[in-house]
């Protein structure tokens, strides 16, 4: 209401669809099932919701049915994703502005997050405790993911790889079996009530080489290094500096551009990778109260692609990890 | 996002498929002397891009562009780490970092020499793309005729929906022995079995009684199937009820054709459902059949 105020918009409207809802759960956290789904809210503080399956309006008492025309806002959040044929008149958009006021969470929401984060910690650990050798990557995947629903996820962000020196980075799970020597890398984000928090490790089946070593000793020093700073008032770029720093130190600095890599961390809350990204180009200031994972993944010749963060929740003076899950390059026994 | 197998079995689906389906773009841009279609998908978006080119974009969102006459391009936010696995699964040869979409979009127009624009169901844009597309001279190319359901579109929607029936109807049996419904084990071994995407919702009558709703996507094909348990008689209600709707064209329609979740609508591929005393039994069907 603020900022509508501070603006002068009359209304706003909360737009979310399958890929990106929330902008409208920032406002209604529901976990519509249908297609669309928007909040409509007037200065007045009338609000309004409309849902798009029969099954979504039990979730929300009295909301509306989205098929018919939506109301006319002055600003919309999620503007930029909403189809062309569903926007009326000459809306500005205030998906920045809500993005900045999601970025500080209120208590409520940090207990969401400390829940998804305490859920990343089981699920790699069952990620280890299933993985094995001849086991292919949609089949350990199907493994965590059945682990995290069972435990209350309702959604789970995830990326893998396996291989050596040959994987530059990950995507989604193929039928490719995991083999002794195999660097395992995973991205995992669980979602609770809308919240997403991140794990990145990577496991080693059989006895890790060499050069895998000394790339994890790389990024854990790396990780560390962003750990150490995070605080209100460093910039992103500061932090993404930090870890980057690291890899230059020991001759990799060629590895932390955009061809190996892709961001040094990010923000986490109601999408799993929320802006502002941690890169050394990019000045905003963090806060207190932000939750952002920072994660030195790249691609090092050493070992191939490698992945390595935690969530953490940005204090008054520094920051907590919202993680346990040791923090250590994993190895399981390739028998 | 999505986690699941994104796998093409060029068996199940040879690429001539596509050379046919790329005919039909270029006959409609022919019509409508237009040098170029260009085709919209994001990770919720994906069932026209992937009925062209078999691209099922995992996260993110990406253009293709398909020229009238010359191979199509893709135009991708994802970084060029994934191409050699995106060709592996897709026709494209040609894929191009654009983290700027519509930036690259005006390199290509220029490097082809493209004063045209056709737009696969314009108005359905984004409006980031929509609004970016302004001040060139752009055509809306509706869908229908192009991504029309095909043969082999329909052979793979059945075997789609063959593996959502039977995971369906053995997890109902076990829920009924067990005496509860297990939803991570049922996600667990659907994804065992090859699913790439899923959801599976819980709408529960009380007193034990409840219905199962699957959405499943297999090698980029969605299909929709739900299943009531409860007492046997009212579920011989629902399946009447299923069977008579099917045939009067009422019940709920979901067009399968759009984006996942679906729109209520209809298609020549449609999901159905029929509601009993709060229990529902619903299919994936063609015509006036489950399919």
């Amino acid at each position: 209401m603020d900022l509508m105020a501070e603006r002068n918009w009359d209304s706003i409207l909360l737009y979310g669809h399958g890929w990106r809802k929330d902008y409208f759960r920032s406002l209604v956290n529901v976990n519509y099932s249908g297609p669309y789904a928007a909040a409509h809210l007037t200065r007045s503080g009338d609000l309004t919701a409309f849902v798009s399956d029969p099954w979504d309006r039990e979730l929300i008492p009295g909301a509306a049915d989205f098929t018919v025309t939506l109301p006319k806002a002055s600003a919309i959040a999620g503007l930029e994703l909403m189809e062309a044929r569903l926007v009326h008149g000459v809306p500005v958009s205030a998906t920045a502005d809500i993005e900045e006021l999601r970025r500080i969470k209120t208590p409520d929401e940090i207990e969401c997050l400390k829940q998804a984060a305490s859920l990343a910690d089981r699920g790699y650990q069952h990620f280890v405790d299933v993985a094995h050798v001849g086991m292919k990557e949609y089949e350990l995947v199907a493994e965590v993911e059945g682990f995290l629903k069972s435990n209350g996820a309702e959604d789970n962000f995830m990326l893998i790889a396996s291989g050596g020196t040959e994987v530059v980075g990950m995507k989604p799970p193929t039928a490719r079996a995991l083999q002794s020597g195999d660097s395992i890398t995973t991205e995992l984000t669980p979602c609770i009530n809308g919240y997403y928090a991140q794990i990145c490790r990577t496991l080693v089946l059989g006895d890790p080489s060499p050069g895998q070593q000394e790339a994890f000793s790389i990024f854990s020093e790396a990780q560390q290094a962003a750990q150490d700073l995070i605080k209100p008032g460093i910039k992103a770029s500061d932090a993404a500096r930090a870890q980057n720093d690291v890899f230059r130190k020991y001759g990799y600095g060629d590895y932390t551009g955009s061809k190996y890599t892709r961001v040094r961390g990010h923000c986490l809350g109601l999408f799993p990778d929320e802006t502002p990204h941690i890169l050394e180009d990019v000045d905003y200031v963090i806060k207190e109260n932000m939750v952002l994972i920072a994660h030195p993944n790249t691609y090092l010749p050493l070992s191939g692609y490698m992945v390595f963060g935690d969530s953490m929740l940005v204090t008054v003076t520094g920051n907590v990890r919202l993680n346990t899950t040791e923090k250590k390059l994993f190895v399981k026994d390739a028998a | 996002m999505k986690r699941g197998l994104i796998a093409w079995d060029r068996t199940q689906l040879p690429p001539a498929v596509f050379e046919k389906r790329l005919a039909r773009v270029r006959a409609a841009l022919d019509e409508r002397h237009l040098p170029v279609l260009l085709v919209y998908s994001d990770v919720w978006r994906s069932n026209q891009a992937r009925f062209l080119t078999n691209f099922m974009p995992y996260w993110n969102r990406s253009l293709a562009l398909i020229p009238a006459d010359a191979p199509p391009v893709l135009l991708c936010a994802l970084s060029p780490r994934v191409y050699p696995w995106i060709k592996s699964v897709t026709i494209f040869e040609d894929i191009r970092p654009a983290s700027k979409l519509m930036q690259t979009v005006d390199q290509l127009c220029a490097e082809r020499g493209w004063s045209r624009l056709g737009v696969l169901d314009l108005p359905r844009l984004p409006m980031e793309i929509h609004t970016g597309l302004r001040g060139r001279e752009i055509v809306d190319v509706p869908s229908l005729g192009i991504t029309d359901p095909d043969d082999p579109e329909f052979a793979m929607r059945r075997r789609a929906v063959l593996l959502a029936r039977k995971a369906l109807e053995d997890h109902l049996q076990s829920a009924i022995e067990t005496g509860s419904v297990e939803i991570g084990q049922f996600e667990r071994q659907l994804r065992r079995l090859g699913a790439e995407d899923l959801v599976i919702r819980v709408r529960s009558r009380g007193s034990g009684a409840y219905s199962i709703s699957v959405a499943l996507e297999y090698c980029g094909h969605w299909v929709k199937v739900v299943r009531p348990y409860g007492p046997a008689d009212e579920v011989v209600v629902l399946e009447r009820r299923f069977h008579a709707a099917l045939a009067s064209g009422d019940g709920y329609r979901e067009n399968l054709a759009g984006p996942q979740p679906y729109e209520a609508g209809t298609g020549a591929i449609y999901a159905l459902h029929v509601e009993h005393q709060g229990l529902f039994f619903g299919d994936t069907c063609a015509g006036s059949q489950p399919l």
